[in-house]
């Protein structure tokens, strides 16, 4: 059988003058903003393939690790996470960025981990699932309220708001919350992006004097992901990985000790990717593989559904689509491969970039994927359009 | 007896006073009439003569002469005939005849007159006498009253009319047929004098003599007169049994083979083989086509029709007249299409008897045929089928017989020739060939036990064979791996030795790809086709277990091998192997059809068809940008694909040609030729990688070429490169040389532009410049909020959009440079080598004739001499019309002169040498060679006379072809050379006369000699 030669970008974005380090989709409008090592944010228009803004929103020497936004913190904002210890959330104005960020914080972390947005089920994704879901979480709402005493301390306060912003849907207000990688690089903080504060680490200091030694002995924190399960009752879980390659899941309510443990890699997680339902992900390091897992938050397992073996080690940027057909991975050879997101099967090696990808993105309907490369240029792709 | 005698002198003396009588009848004759009837006279004595035809003629008054003439009887005129051809009368009367009769009265005779009385005379005489008239007469001189002219002319006619047109050399082979009882031993020298008689005639006759007596048309008719003969004697011997039985050949087969041996002599023997050929071998065909299966040798044997051509050969004596005809008749043979069997029987026929009698015959076979001669191959293969072999052979192919120690023999003595080094150099290429497969044909008849009694065939084989390989010669190359071929099937028929890979199939093209003379039937090729396609795939087959002794096999196979691994590769190179998708091929079925059902609602995975997921690393590899990292990566030899990167962008980072190359060049130079391409690349690619690696060279001498050449020149003379490593960098050289000679510049004009410009506008310094469309607003400043310290301010102002513009965006063009760019450039060539030329040639040309360790230029390593002096000739030829050409040249002409160069016992040194002086003949400019001549510079003078009388030498005793035309050609540039040069020195003179300058008086020293004609000055 004579396969298709794999297909070619459907338009490459210059522009960039450093190494484009992250890429994320607008939720709703054709945008798409970048970010580069040199500090750069750039926001481009994805039908017209041009910049539309451009600014230097953390300093050149520093440069920008992450680019995010996400239903949770509204439309209109977007995350930049900069190596100079701080990550800003911009106002998308009309065509542009604000000019200042309307919240800095200052997290002190100088390190390689992306931050992570808090990702919850979708409602597109768990179509099946939806209307229950939604009449749990008003007969939660109580129920939440009732155990925010139980929680106690800070975490437990800030739930309820928490879960106001998951039924009120894509509305700004309210606590919304960043996991990122903390001062100590082995510890996870949750910062509120409302008040600019810390919210949690995980492993929490502890109280009982006795030091977390395991999570010390994993090194750096490489990768977050925070989500919401549907079965957490509205309780922010973290996902991280870590230098010797292990990776922790972490419950907000057991902030001592993760719920569970695995090591799926041998060498530096470098990306954690949850698919819209949070039953599953893909995780890529510094060692020639990529996992495929699905998690069970009641059983608080998290079991390899697939390891895909690579010829080249090294996973940047992992990606799942949002209607969780297929994931992408973006690789240190500079190739972007896409797989079969339930089967795990190969389907394309895409070859464009001439350097290191670092960051791959889809967008919410699905229809382009980004990928952000170190030769300074942000491809989009059109693969596998989904049906409509 | 004695009685007999008696009578037969009386008859004589009275035939002799009858001949006086005519001739002085016809002497005191006043009217043709009366000579015609003296003649009459006598010929009414010998022949029988119907008187009436000839008396319409003559006059009245003789008619009644004529008729009442006096006839004698048959038996008395038979005996008349007998005295008047045995005696002196003949030759009294003829002389007579043809001279003086010839030139006073023939003219007059009427036609039947000439026949009946004069004609009748030769015609109907004693052929052997006649011709022994006949033939001095065409010498005549000039002398007394004949009239030289129409003795000739008649005395020609009457040749074409008694042996020609009335088969008088039949005539001559039936009187000495049937004398042969009583004259045997008397006969012989006279046989042998009418044969030379017969041959001489052809070049005896005049210019103007009929075309019949022609050396061509006249031997052929005599020829065929000749077979014919011996076709219907044979006939007679059958029915005569007694004579049957005669050891001694008949003195008419003498005649025939004296003859034969004197036409041969005469440079005809084509034209009798010509003529032999297809009776021999209609005769052969009809043998074989009716016994099968019988022995055929004793059948001929027993055949009286045969009987002639067995003894036929034997016949002719002159063993110089056998070899030709033999060697025409193998031609011959081959143009008739004849089969194996056919030649075999035909050659078995015409010369077993000598073959097996005398030693002059087999030695011409054995020796001349094989040795000195060039048969086609299939004349090759009869000889040795018939001489060597000795037995008849198959259909098919070649047999062995018995006689194995014939075979062996032929073989070492074939071998000793073949396997000589001198023989290589210096015989000519058919030869060459010839001899070639003559061994092989011989081998492929050996087995290995026929091998192991023989004692040095194998160790002349591998000598022969290893000094084939070296040459510079494709074709000698080939011939050495034939003949290897054959020998690894003789050793081991299942393992057959590959030296080369066009030599593939069993059967072996013995002809080398040369002309051939005979194109193979259709059959034959389509069954060696077939042959061929199934040798490959059993030689593939059986590659695995290769196991070969030769260096160069080896190399092969591992080659071979290592091409079935990258072709094993190559079908999936980089494929993701993923074992569990292997492992779940089938659950992942099942796991589709669950998926299906699943997302019943939207698209199924259906829509999610792989693509080609084929992966190479080509892109991935680390560039190598510059120099320094391409002379480490070049060193690391152990890393391949380092070596193969650096040897990718070696050629560019030269060309380049940045600031550090000069520092670099000579190791850069010195490592590019270490590398060993051979060793890093895949198999097949191996040629781009060497490609790379002289490019990159010759950009490096190009750009850089004094430091790279100081290197270069040291590693040529150095011990630790290889023969191929020196024939690179003399090739590199070579490139490099044409290169800078043909090199182009660039020069961009000279463009003035305002260096400085003016502010006009009335504002700020600090502001950006106003200009701009029309309607920009003016420029605002940015308040900067992210840091108190505002060092930089910035502006911005908002613009209007153009007329015609979208607001979508703008659109920028991209092309190559505009054409006006390219106007403002100047382009010339610029040859850029004279300045380097003694950088290129001096150091090269120190230590060619040193010998050291691994260095030996002038013996072994030949072919590097032989492209050194290529080389400098291209130099030479890149500095032509040059001042350097006409300094360096002097010395470049003294190393050619050197006896070992010049006179070198490679074809291939000869005829590089003659290329360089060619070249050295086109670079000097005709003034610099008239001026060195003026300034009394002998050395180039004496240099370009050596040219000349070397090339004459070569035009007459080289053994090369091409050594001959070069040399020609040579010549004909040193002739054109030396009249430039005189022109040039006759327009010198003619300024200094006018300046009233003499010419210096050493001028005469020098001279230039134009062949043919000398001009000296």
């Amino acid at each position: 059988m004579s396969k298709r030669p794999p297909p070619d970008p459907a338009a490459v974005l210059r522009g960039h003058r450093a190494s484009v380090m992250d890429a994320s989709f607008h939720l709703s409008k054709p945008l798409l903003f970048t970010g580069s090592a040199d500090g750069e944010l750039r926001i481009w228009d994805t039908v017209q393939h041009r910049t539309l803004s451009s600014a230097r929103v953390h300093s050149a020497a520093h440069g920008i690790t992450c680019v995010a936004s996400s239903p949770l913190i509204g439309a209109n904002k977007v995350i930049s996470q900069g190596r100079d210890g701080t990550v800003k959330c911009w106002d998308i104005e009309d065509g542009g960025l604000s000019r200042n960020p309307s919240l800095t914080i200052k997290t002190n972390t100088y390190h390689f981990c992306k931050l992570s947005l808090v990702k919850k089920p979708s409602a597109c994704a768990l179509q099946a699932e939806g209307l229950k879901y939604y009449h749990e979480r008003e007969v939660r709402e109580t129920a939440d309220s009732e155990s925010l005493e139980d929680s106690g301390g800070k975490a437990g306060g800030s739930l309820p708001e928490c879960s106001h912003t998951v039924t009120e849907d894509m509305h700004a207000e309210g606590p919304k919350y960043v996991a990122i990688a903390g001062e100590q690089s082995h510890e996870v903080e949750i910062w509120d992006l409302n008040t600019a504060e810390r919210f949690a680490r995980l492993p929490q200091n502890c109280v009982s004097g006795s030091p977390n030694v395991s999570a010390n002995e994993k090194g750096m924190c490489m990768a977050v992901q925070a989500f919401l399960p549907s079965k957490s009752q509205g309780f922010l879980n973290v996902l991280a990985g870590y230098e010797d390659g292990s990776m922790l899941w972490w419950d907000i309510r057991h902030s001592g000790v993760p719920l569970t443990s695995v090591k799926f890699h041998s060498e530096p997680v470098f990306s954690i990717s949850i698919d819209e339902s949070c039953s599953g992900g893909i995780s890529g390091a510094a060692d020639d593989k990529i996992v495929m897992y699905s998690l069970d938050h009641s059983m608080g397992s998290c079991v390899v559904k697939k390891e895909i073996n690579l010829e080249r080690p090294g996973i940047a940027g992992t990606s799942i689509r949002p209607d969780c057909k297929i994931a992408a991975t973006a690789g240190w050879d500079h190739r972007v491969r896409i797989y079969n997101y339930r089967k795990g099967n190969a389907l394309a090696i895409l070859k464009y970039h001439h350097a290191t990808c670092n960051a791959v993105s889809f967008s919410t309907d699905c229809k382009l994927m980004a990928s952000a490369s170190e030769d300074t240029t942000v491809a989009l792709w059109e693969l596998y359009p989904p049906h409509t | 007896m004695e009685d007999s005698t008696k009578k037969k002198r009386e008859m004589e003396t009275k035939l002799l006073e009858k001949v006086s009588e005519v001739i002085s009848a016809i002497k005191s004759a006043k009217h043709v009439d009366e000579v015609v009837c003296a003649l009459h006279s006598l010929a009414l004595l010998l022949f029988p003569l119907d008187s009436s035809l000839l008396s319409g003629s003559v006059d009245r008054r003789y008619k009644e002469q004529v008729l009442s003439a006096k006839v004698p009887s048959e038996e008395k005129r038979r005996e008349w005939w007998q005295a008047f051809y045995q005696g002196a009368a003949f030759p009294t009367l003829a002389r007579f005849l043809l001279l003086d009769l010839a030139s006073n009265w023939l003219a007059c005779f009427p036609l039947s007159a000439r026949i009946h009385v004069y004609d009748v005379f030769f015609v109907d005489g004693l052929a052997t006498e006649v011709v022994q008239t006949l033939v001095p007469c065409l010498r005549q001189n000039a002398t007394d009253d004949h009239d030289v002219n129409s003795v000739h002319s008649n005395t020609e006619r009457l040749l074409v009319l008694c042996l020609l047109e009335n088969d008088g050399v039949l005539h001559m082979a039936r009187e000495f047929w049937q004398s042969k009882n009583s004259f045997s031993e008397r006969l012989t020298p006279v046989v042998s004098r009418v044969a030379q008689i017969i041959a001489s005639i052809p070049d005896k006759a005049r210019l103007g003599a009929p075309t019949s007596l022609s050396s061509h048309s006249f031997f052929k008719q005599i020829t065929i007169q000749l077979l014919s003969v011996a076709e219907e004697k044979d006939e007679k011997l059958f029915d005569n049994g007694t004579l049957c039985n005669r050891s001694d050949m008949g003195d008419a087969l003498l005649f025939v083979g004296e003859t034969f041996s004197r036409i041969c002599r005469r440079g005809s023997a084509d034209v009798i083989s010509s003529e032999i050929t297809p009776r021999v071998l209609r005769h052969v065909r009809s043998f074989l086509s009716s016994n099968i299966d019988s022995s055929v040798a004793d059948v001929f044997e027993s055949d009286p029709g045969s009987r002639f051509w067995l003894k036929m050969i034997e016949a002719i004596k002159d063993p110089y007249a056998v070899e030709r005809l033999s060697e025409q008749l193998l031609h011959y043979l081959a143009i008739e299409h004849a089969s194996d069997v056919e030649a075999y029987w035909f050659f078995w026929l015409l010369f077993h008897q000598t073959f097996k009698n005398q030693t002059s015959v087999r030695s011409m076979f054995v020796d001349k045929f094989l040795h000195w001669k060039i048969f086609p191959i299939c004349c090759l293969r009869w000889i040795l089928q018939f001489a060597v072999l000795e037995c008849p052979p198959d259909a098919s192919s070649l047999t062995k017989g018995l006689n194995i120690r014939g075979l062996l023999d032929t073989v070492q003595r074939l071998l000793a020739v073949w396997s000589k080094k001198e023989y290589v150099q210096s015989a000519p290429m058919e030869q060459q060939t010839y001899l070639s497969a003559a061994v092989g044909l011989c081998l492929e008849k050996m087995s290995k036990k026929d091998l192991d009694e023989t004692k040095d065939v194998m160790h002349l084989i591998l000598q022969g064979v290893s000094c084939r390989l070296e040459s510079p010669n494709n074709l000698v190359r080939k011939m050495a791996s034939s003949v290897a071929l054959a020998f690894s099937k003789v050793i081991d028929p299942k393992n057959p030795l590959y030296l080369d890979d066009s030599c593939t199939g069993d059967i072996i093209d013995w002809e080398f790809g040369m002309p051939t003379l005979e194109k193979r039937n259709l059959d034959t090729s389509i069954s060696k086709q077939k042959d061929g396609h199934e040798s490959k795939t059993s030689s593939s087959a059986q590659e695995k277990g290769f196991t070969c002794t030769a260096k160069n096999a080896i190399s092969n196979n591992l080659k071979s091998k290592n091409k079935k691994l990258s072709e094993f590769k190559f079908v999936d190179p980089d494929e993701i192997i993923d074992p569990a998708t292997l492992n779940n091929e089938s659950v992942s079925d099942k796991d589709d059809d669950d998926n299906a059902s699943e997302n019943s609602d939207s698209s199924s995975d259906s829509s999610l068809q792989p693509y080609d997921l084929s992966d190479d690393d080509t892109d991935l590899k680390k560039k190598i940008s510059q120099l320094v990292d391409v002379v480490g990566a070049l060193r690391k030899s152990d890393d391949a694909d380092g070596v193969e990167r650096a040897l990718d962008v070696a050629e560019k980072l030269v060309r380049a040609s940045p600031d550090e190359l000069s520092h670099l060049a000579g190791d850069l130079a010195r490592t590019l030729v270490q590398v060993r391409c051979s060793d890093l690349a895949v198999e097949g690619e191996e040629d781009s990688a060497e490609d790379k690696r002289q490019r990159a060279l010759v950009a490096l001498l190009a750009t850089c070429p004094l430091e790279s050449l100081n290197t270069l020149n040291k590693l040529l003379y150095s011990p630790n490169v290889d023969i191929s490593q020196r024939i690179m960098i003399l090739d590199v050289m070579t490139d490099a040389a044409q290169e800078l000679a043909n090199s182009k510049t660039i020069k961009p004009k000279h463009q003035t532009g305002p260096l400085i410009s003016s502010i006009s506008e009335s504002q700020p310094w600090f502001l950006p410049s106003s200009r701009g469309p029309a309607g920009a607003s003016s420029w605002k400043e940015i308040s900067e909020t992210e840091t108190l310290l505002n060092w930089s301010t910035r502006y911005e102002r908002e613009l209007p959009s153009k007329p015609g513009q979208i607001r979508r965006g703008k659109t920028r063009r991209w092309s190559l440079r505009s054409s006006n760019i390219q106007e403002s450039q100047i382009e010339w060539s610029h040859n850029k080598f004279p300045v380097y030329a003694a950088a290129f040639m001096l150091p090269a040309m120190q230590g060619f004739d040193k010998k050291r360790h691994g260095v030996d230029l002038l013996g072994r390593d030949f072919i590097v001499l032989g492209k050194l002096i290529h080389m400098l000739g291209v130099c030479m030829k890149c500095a032509s019309m040059h001042p350097e050409a006409s300094s360096l040249a002097p010395l470049l002409l003294d190393l050619l002169r050197s006896r070992e160069v010049c006179h070198h016992k490679e074809a291939y040194v000869r005829r590089a040498v003659l290329f360089t002086a060619s070249c050295i003949l086109v670079a000097l400019h005709p003034s610099n060679v008239a001026s060195s001549l003026v300034e009394g510079n002998l050395e180039l003078s004496i240099g370009l006379e050596w040219v000349r009388t070397f090339a004459l030498q070569v035009i007459e005793s080289d053994t090369d072809r091409e050594c001959y035309t070069m040399a020609m050609t040579c010549l004909q540039l040193h002739s054109e050379m030396a009249l430039q040069a005189t022109r040039a020195l006759e327009s010198a003179e003619t300024t200094f006369k006018a300046k009233g300058v003499g010419l210096p008086s050493n001028l005469s020293k020098g001279t230039i000699k134009i062949p043919h004609s000398i001009v000296e000055l």
